[in-house]
C-alpha cells in the first residue's frame, strides 16, 4: 500500500540516518574555570522527508526526524527529540551547478532526563547555495530559533526563572571541497546572536546580567543556570570519507566562542566522529 | 528454376558469403597497471567509407534505476532514437548541456518521456535536475561498428567486414584526447581479431549523493 501511494504521488522519500561521537570541553558554557565541565556524548538521528517536485524548479519537502543524545556522565542532559519540517526549495536554473534557495520552518519537542530542560522548538530558516563545479560547493543559512521551556517553579530574588526558553538568530556559511573521489574537506563558520545559557557557580557578575536564573542540579548541587544575551562566533573543520555511494564517515572539529553581556565570555571545543547514511 | 526460387537461392548464397566474411574485433582495454577498464567505448571506423553504410538498430534506451542512469555509458549510432524510461518510483528531469545534443525532458515518471534523436556525433553528458549526483554518458558514434567494455575490460565488435579500420577508445575519465588513442587495425577473414589498448584514467570527482555533517542535510 505504501509503494502504491508513493507511486501515485511520484514523490521522493528520503530516508537518512546519522550518528556521531563527540567530546565537549565545556558542556555548561561556563566562564569560570572551576565550573567548566567536560563530557562526551553519542548522537543519533533518523529523518524521513518526502520531496515533491512542483515544476519550474520548485520542490516541497515535508517530513520529520527523531534524534537522541546520550552523555557519558551528565545523564540529566540525555535527551530525545522529534521534529516536523516543511520547506520550499527553488533551483534557479537547470543542472547541478544552478544556484538554489530554500525557506523552511520546523516545530519540535525535546525531552531531557532532568525534566526541567524540556522544551518546544520552533525555527524558521532561509538557505542559499551554489555548487561551482564537481569539487566546490558553497552554501549559507540564516535561522531564527525559539525554544520555549516551562519555567522553574519559583523566581529567584525577583529574577525570572525561565532560563531554558531561548531566542536567537544565527548565520552559517560553509564551503565543501572534494579532494579526491572519496574524500572531501568542509569548512564552516557561524555567527549567532541571542539568548545563551551558562551554567556555573553563583556569582554577582553573571547574576547582575542574567535575564533568568535557576538551579541546575544536573551539573551539581551548587550549579545555577543563567540566561544571558550573547554573541557566538564559531568555526568547524571537517573531513569526510565516502564508504559507499550512500554513506560516509567523517571527523570534525568545532570551536565556539561566546561573548555574553557583562563580560561573561566562554568557549567550547568539540572534536567529533560522524557517520551519515542516505538511501 | 522459377525466378522466385532463383532469387531465394541467390539471397541464401550471398547471405552465407556475408556471414563467412564477417569477423569479430575483440578489444581489451586496461589501465597502466594492467587493471581492466569497464565502460570504455571502442569504435572502429572503416578505411573504406562504403563499409560504414550500415543500418544498426536505431532504437535504444537509458533507464533510471535507484537514482542512477543505467547504463552509465551508452554508445549509440548517429541518428539513433533513445528513450529514457524511468524505473524509479519518483520523477526525474533529464537534461544535457552537451554541444552534441542539448535537450531537457520535463519532470516525468514511468515511460512518459518522448524519445530523443541523437543526430550529431560526440559525447552527451546526462544529468537530472532533481538529483544532482546523477550522471550518465551517451556516446554518439559516427560509425556503426562500436562496442562497450564489460567488467573484464573486453568489448567485441561483431559482423565486421574484413578490411582496414581506424580503431579508437573513449572513456568518461580518460586522461587524454580520444583521437590520440587511434590505431590502424587490419581485420582479416579470421573469425576473431584481437587487440589491446592501455589508457590512463583521471580521478573521477562527482557530485556526492550524501552530504556531510557540515553541509545542507537534504536535497
Amino acid at each position: 500500500m505504501f509503494c502504491a501511494a508513493t507511486h501515485t504521488a511520484r514523490s521522493d522519500w528520503i530516508l537518512a540516518g546519522s550518528a556521531a561521537l563527540n567530546h565537549d570541553n565545556n558542556v555548561g558554557n561556563a566562564e569560570n574555570a572551576a565550573s567548566v565541565v567536560a563530557d562526551s556524548r553519542a548522537d543519533a538521528n533518523v529523518s524521513l522527508l518526502r520531496q515533491i517536485p512542483l515544476g519550474d524548479g520548485f520542490s516541497l519537502a515535508t517530513g520529520g526526524d527523531v534524534s537522541g543524545q546520550i552523555y557519558d556522565h551528565l545523564s540529566g542532559l540525555n535527551n530525545a527529540s522529534v521534529e516536523g519540517i516543511l520547506s520550499l526549495k527553488k533551483k534557479w536554473g537547470l543542472g547541478a551547478f544552478a544556484p538554489w534557495s530554500r525557506a523552511g520552518i520546523s516545530v519540535g519537542r525535546v525531552d531531557y532526563d532532568d525534566g526541567y530542560r524540556d522544551a518546544t522548538l520552533y525555527s524558521a530558516s532561509l538557505e542559499a547555495g551554489k555548487r561551482l563545479d564537481e569539487r566546490w560547493n558553497l552554501w549559507g543559512k540564516y535561522a531564527f530559533e525559539w525554544r520555549r521551556a516551562a519555567p522553574a517553579e519559583s523566581d529567584l530574588y525577583g529574577v525570572s526563572s525561565d532560563v531554558f526558553s531561548q531566542r536567537g538568530g544565527s548565520f552559517k556559511v560553509g564551503v565543501q571541497y572534494s579532494i579526491s573521489e572519496r574524500v572531501s574537506l568542509s569548512v564552516g563558520s557561524l555567527w549567532r546572536h541571542g539568548d545563551v545559557i551558562s551554567t556555573t557557580q553563583p556569582g554577582a557578575g553573571i547574576f547582575g546580567n542574567a535575564k533568568a536564573v535557576a538551579p541546575d542540579p544536573t551539573f551539581g548541587p551548587d550549579a545555577y543556570a543563567y540566561r544571558l544575551v550573547g554573541t557566538t562566533f564559531g568555526a568547524r573543520l571537517g573531513l569526510d570519507y565516502s564508504l559507499t555511494a550512500h554513506s560516509l564517515i567523517g571527523i570534525g572539529f568545532q570551536r565556539l566562542d561566546t561573548h555574553a553581556r557583562g563580560g561573561n565570555d566562554y568557549g567550547d571545543s568539540m572534536p567529533e566522529l560522524t557517520w551519515n547514511y542516505q538511501f | 528454376m522459377k525466378l522466385t526460387e532463383f532469387t531465394a537461392t541467390l539471397g541464401l548464397v550471398l547471405g552465407c558469403a556475408a556471414v563467412a566474411h564477417s569477423a569479430e574485433l575483440r578489444v581489451t582495454v586496461k589501465d597502466h597497471k594492467g587493471k581492466s577498464i569497464e565502460d570504455a567505448v571502442v569504435l572502429a571506423v572503416p578505411a573504406d567509407p562504403r563499409g560504414a553504410q550500415h543500418s544498426k538498430a536505431p532504437q535504444d534506451a537509458v533507464d533510471q534505476v535507484d537514482k542512477q542512469f543505467v547504463p552509465f555509458v551508452k554508445p549509440v549510432f548517429v541518428g539513433s532514437t533513445v528513450r529514457f524510461p524511468n524505473s524509479d518510483n519518483i520523477r526525474h528531469q533529464v537534461y544535457s548541456f552537451s554541444p552534441a545534443k542539448k535537450f531537457e525532458l520535463p519532470l516525468y515518471g514511468g515511460t512518459n518521456a518522448p524519445p530523443v534523436i541523437f543526430d550529431k556525433p560526440g559525447v552527451v553528458v546526462l544529468g537530472c535536475n532533481i538529483h544532482d549526483w546523477m550522471i550518465g554518458y551517451i556516446y554518439v558514434a559516427e560509425t556503426p561498428f562500436f562496442a562497450k567494455t564489460g567488467p573484464l575490460g573486453t568489448a567485441s565488435i561483431t559482423d565486421l567486414p574484413p578490411g582496414e579500420y581506424s580503431v579508437r577508445i573513449w572513456h568518461p575519465s580518460m586522461d587524454r584526447a580520444e583521437e590520440t588513442t587511434s590505431r590502424q587495425v587490419a581485420v582479416t577473414a579470421e573469425p576473431v581479431t584481437s587487440a589491446e589498448w592501455q589508457i590512463g584514467l583521471k580521478p573521477s570527482i562527482r557530485v556526492p549523493r550524501v552530504s556531510g555533517a557540515a553541509s545542507p542535510s537534504y536535497p
